[in-house]
C-alpha cells in the first residue's frame, strides 16, 4: 500500500527556509564578510585604546559611544552582506542545475521565492544582531555604561530594511539574467554609480532632492542639535541612524546647503524639512523598491521555464 | 486502459525550432515505459512538460489523471523525477538533501527517517550519506536522484536518461533498480537513447524523432509491425527431409528453408515457440545440435524507423 503523505504548506515552507539557510550559512563568501566585519568591528573597538595606550593617555568614558558610532552597518557593509546572502539565491540554482529537482517538487514556485527570502532575512538578522551586540558589549566595557542602548532594536531594523533594498536589487538582476556573476556585478555598478553621483549632485546642484527617491545613500543635509552640528544621509542606506536620530532628536529639521566657488559665503541653503520627514520618506522609497524589484523578481521566477 | 501519463497533439518549440510536434503520447499504468530517440530528438523537452519545468506551446497534457499546465504543486505529489544529470546543491549533505526533499513532499519525520535510510542502502550510497554532495561523483550524484525520485512512494517514476554518466556496473546496477521499482507497482518512463537498455528494460516503448513520435506500443508488437515475422534457425546433426515437410504444417510456420543441415523456419509469431519446433523437429527423426532466434534487434527496428521517417519528409 502506498502511504498517503501529509499535504501540509508550512511544512513544506519551513522546508524551503531550511534549505536556504543552511546554504546561506555555509556560504564561503557570508562566512567572509561575517569574518571581515567582525575584525572591522574588533578594530574600532580596540583602536582607540591602542592608541591612547600608546599616547600614555586614559580612554574617557563615553555613553553614547554606542548609539553615535556602533548602530548599524555602513552602506558598503549592507551592500557586502546583501550580495553574500543573495547573489547565488536564485541565479546560482539556474546556473548549477539545482533548480530542476526544487521545482518538480509538490512546492510551489511563490512558496519558493518567499521562503528563499525568509531565509536570507533570518541570515541577515542573525549576522547584524550577533554584530550589534559585539559592538555593544564592546562599548560597554571599553567605555564605560552605554546611553539609550533600548533603542539599538530599532537600529537593527532599520539596518535590515536598508540591506533588503539592495536584497532586492541583487534578487531582481540575478532572476531575469539567471546569473549570479552579473546580479553581482550589476548591483554593484548601480551602487557605485549611485555613491558616486549623490555626493557630487548633493554638494554641488541644487537637485539633491532626485537622491531622496533612488536607493544608496541619499542627499546630505544638516541638523544643528545643542549648538553641535550632525550631517544626515537622507537615503535608504540610513534608515537605522535617521530612526536614532529621530527618536533622540524629534522636532530636528534637516537644511540642505549648496556649495559654490563664488566670493563669500560658499553654502546656499536650499531649503529645510523635518527629520521624521525624511526617515519617513526613506522608509516609503525603501519599501517601494523592495515590492516593486522583488515583485517584478517573482513574476519572473513564477513564469520562468527551465531550459537548461 | 488506465493512463499514467497522456499527451494530446503535445507542442513544444525554441524559437523556429520545433522541438516536441504534435506528439500524442499515452502511458498506461504499471509498465515499464521507454521513451526512446536519438539525442536531440524531443525526449526531455517532452520530460520537462510532462513534470512542469517548461509550458507546452500547443495540445494537452496529463499526468496521473491532472491536467499539467502552469505551476500546480499537487501535479507533483504522486510524481517521482529524476532529470538527465541530476545536479544538487552541493552544500547540503546526502542525507540532508533527502530530509529536506522529504519535507517538500509533506513527509512526517517518521516516515522520512524510515524511507531515507532504505533508499540509501538500495542506491548503494549507505556509508557516504554525511558527506557533502560537492564531494559526490558523477555517479554517486546519479544514485542520489534516483533516491530523491522514490522518496514520496511515487506512483508514477519519470527517469530521463538514468545511466548516463555512470560505469557499465553502474548500468546494469540501474536496470535492476527499474525493474525492481515496476515489481512494487509503479509506472516507470524512462527516457533513454540506449537501445540495448530499453529492450532490456522496457514493456513498452515510444520511439521519438525530431520531436515526432514515429511508434508507440508494446516492444513485442513494435517488433512485429516493423520487422515482420521472426525466422528461426535450426542446426541438425544430419539433414533430413521431413522434417521440413513435418515444421511447415505447423499454424505458426509460414515457410521452411532447408539447406543440408541447417533449416531456416519463417514464423508467423514472435511467441517464444522453440519447445514445440524442438519436439515436433524430434519425433521426426531429427537431432537438433542448436537453434536460435534470427530477429531484428531493436537497434535495426530504430533505424528503419528512422530511415522512413527521413524519406516522408
Amino acid at each position: 500500500m502506498k502511504t498517503k503523505w501529509q499535504s501540509d504548506w508550512k511544512t513544506r515552507f519551513w522546508a524551503v527556509v531550511k534549505y536556504e539557510l543552511l546554504w546561506n550559512i555555509r556560504k564561503k563568501k557570508f562566512i567572509g564578510v561575517m569574518a571581515l566585519a567582525l575584525a572591522l568591528a574588533t578594530l574600532s573597538l580596540a583602536l582607540p585604546v591602542l592608541v591612547r595606550n600608546i599616547a600614555g593617555e586614559y580612554l574617557p568614558q563615553n555613553p553614547d559611544y554606542v548609539i553615535s558610532t556602533g548602530v548599524g552597518v555602513g552602506g558598503l557593509g549592507m551592500f557586502l552582506f546583501a550580495v553574500a546572502v543573495a547573489m547565488n539565491s536564485i541565479s546560482g540554482e539556474f546556473e548549477s542545475g539545482s533548480i530542476v529537482p526544487l521545482l518538480t517538487k509538490p512546492v510551489s514556485r511563490t512558496i519558493i521565492f518567499i521562503g528563499k527570502l525568509l531565509a536570507a532575512f533570518i541570515t541577515l538578522l542573525a549576522a547584524y544582531a550577533s554584530l550589534l551586540l559585539y559592538m555593544a558589549v564592546g562599548g560597554w566595557i571599553i567605555y564605560g555604561p552605554q546611553n539609550n542602548l533600548h533603542l539599538l532594536p530599532l537600529s537593527l531594523l532599520g539596518t535590515l530594511i536598508s540591506t533588503f533594498v539592495w536584497i532586492a536589487m541583487v534578487i531582481f538582476i540575478g532572476t531575469l539574467s539567471k546569473s549570479s556573476l552579473l546580479a553581482a556585478l550589476g548591483a554593484f555598478g548601480i551602487y557605485m554609480a549611485l555613491n558616486i553621483s549623490a555626493s557630487i549632485i548633493s554638494v554641488f546642484t541644487s537637485q539633491a532632492w532626485i537622491l531622496n527617491y533612488l536607493p544608496g545613500s541619499g542627499a546630505v543635509g544638516f541638523i544643528k542639535e545643542n549648538g553641535t552640528s550632525m550631517s544626515v544621509s537622507t537615503g535608504t542606506d540610513n534608515i537605522a541612524s535617521n530612526i536614532i536620530k529621530c527618536v533622540l532628536y524629534p522636532s530636528v529639521e534637516v537644511a540642505y546647503l549648496k556649495f559654490s566657488f563664488a566670493p563669500g559665503n560658499p553654502f546656499t541653503e536650499l531649503f529645510r524639512e523635518p527629520l521624521w520627514f525624511v526617515l519617513l520618506r526613506s522608509l516609503l522609497v525603501a519599501f517601494a523598491y523592495i515590492i516593486g524589484l522583488l515583485a517584478i523578481a517573482w513574476h519572473s521566477f513564477r513564469h520562468g521555464q527551465v531550459l537548461e | 486502459m488506465a493512463l499514467a501519463i497522456e499527451t494530446i497533439g503535445l507542442t513544444k518549440r525554441y524559437g523556429s525550432l520545433v522541438a516536441v510536434n504534435k506528439l500524442n503520447l499515452q502511458v498506461e499504468k504499471n509498465t515499464i515505459h521507454g521513451f526512446l530517440g536519438p539525442n536531440g530528438a524531443g525526449k526531455t523537452t517532452t520530460i520537462k512538460v510532462l513534470v512542469g519545468l517548461l509550458r507546452p506551446d500547443g495540445g494537452t497534457v496529463r499526468v496521473l489523471g491532472r491536467e499539467v499546465y502552469g505551476d500546480v504543486p499537487e501535479s507533483r505529489l504522486k510524481v517521482g523525477y529524476m532529470p538527465e544529470l541530476p545536479r544538487f546543491p552541493k552544500h547540503l549533505k546526502g542525507w540532508e538533501l533527502l530530509d529536506l526533499y522529504g519535507r517538500m513532499y509533506g513527509m512526517t519525520e517518521q516516515q522520512r527517517r524510515e524511507q531515507i535510510p532504505k533508499l540509501l542502502e538500495m542506491v548503494g550510497l549507505k556509508g557516504r550519506e554525511k558527506d557533502f554532495i560537492g564531494k559526490y561523483s558523477k555517479g554517486m550524484q546519479q544514485r542520489l536522484g534516483i533516491a530523491q525520485a522514490l522518496l514520496n512512494d511515487p506512483e508514477l517514476v519519470i527517469l530521463d536518461e538514468p545511466s548516463l554518466g555512470l560505469d557499465p556496473v553502474g548500468m546494469v546496477e540501474v536496470r535492476e533498480l527499474v525493474k525492481n521499482i515496476a515489481k512494487e507497482g509503479r509506472t516507470v518512463f524512462l527516457s533513454s537513447h540506449l537501445l540495448f537498455e530499453v529492450e532490456q528494460v522496457c514493456t513498452h516503448i515510444t520511439i521519438i524523432h525530431k520531436g515526432v513520435a514515429l511508434a508507440s506500443d508494446t516492444l513485442q508488437n513494435i517488433y512485429s509491425r516493423i520487422s515482420g515475422a521472426a525466422t528461426l534457425v535450426v542446426e541438425l546433426a544430419k539433414p533430413i527431409d521431413s522434417v521440413a515437410d513435418v515444421l511447415r504444417k505447423l499454424p505458426f510456420v509460414s515457410g521452411v528453408e532447408q539447406g543440408g543441415r541447417m533449416l531456416v523456419i519463417e514464423l508467423k509469431t514472435h511467441d517464444d515457440v522453440r519447445p514445440q519446433i524442438s519436439q515436433e523437429i524430434t519425433r521426426a527423426g531429427g537431432v537438433i545440435v542448436s537453434m536460435s532466434f534470427k530477429g531484428r534487434t531493436l537497434e535495426e527496428v530504430f533505424m528503419q524507423l528512422i530511415t522512413e521517417f527521413g524519406g516522408q519528409k
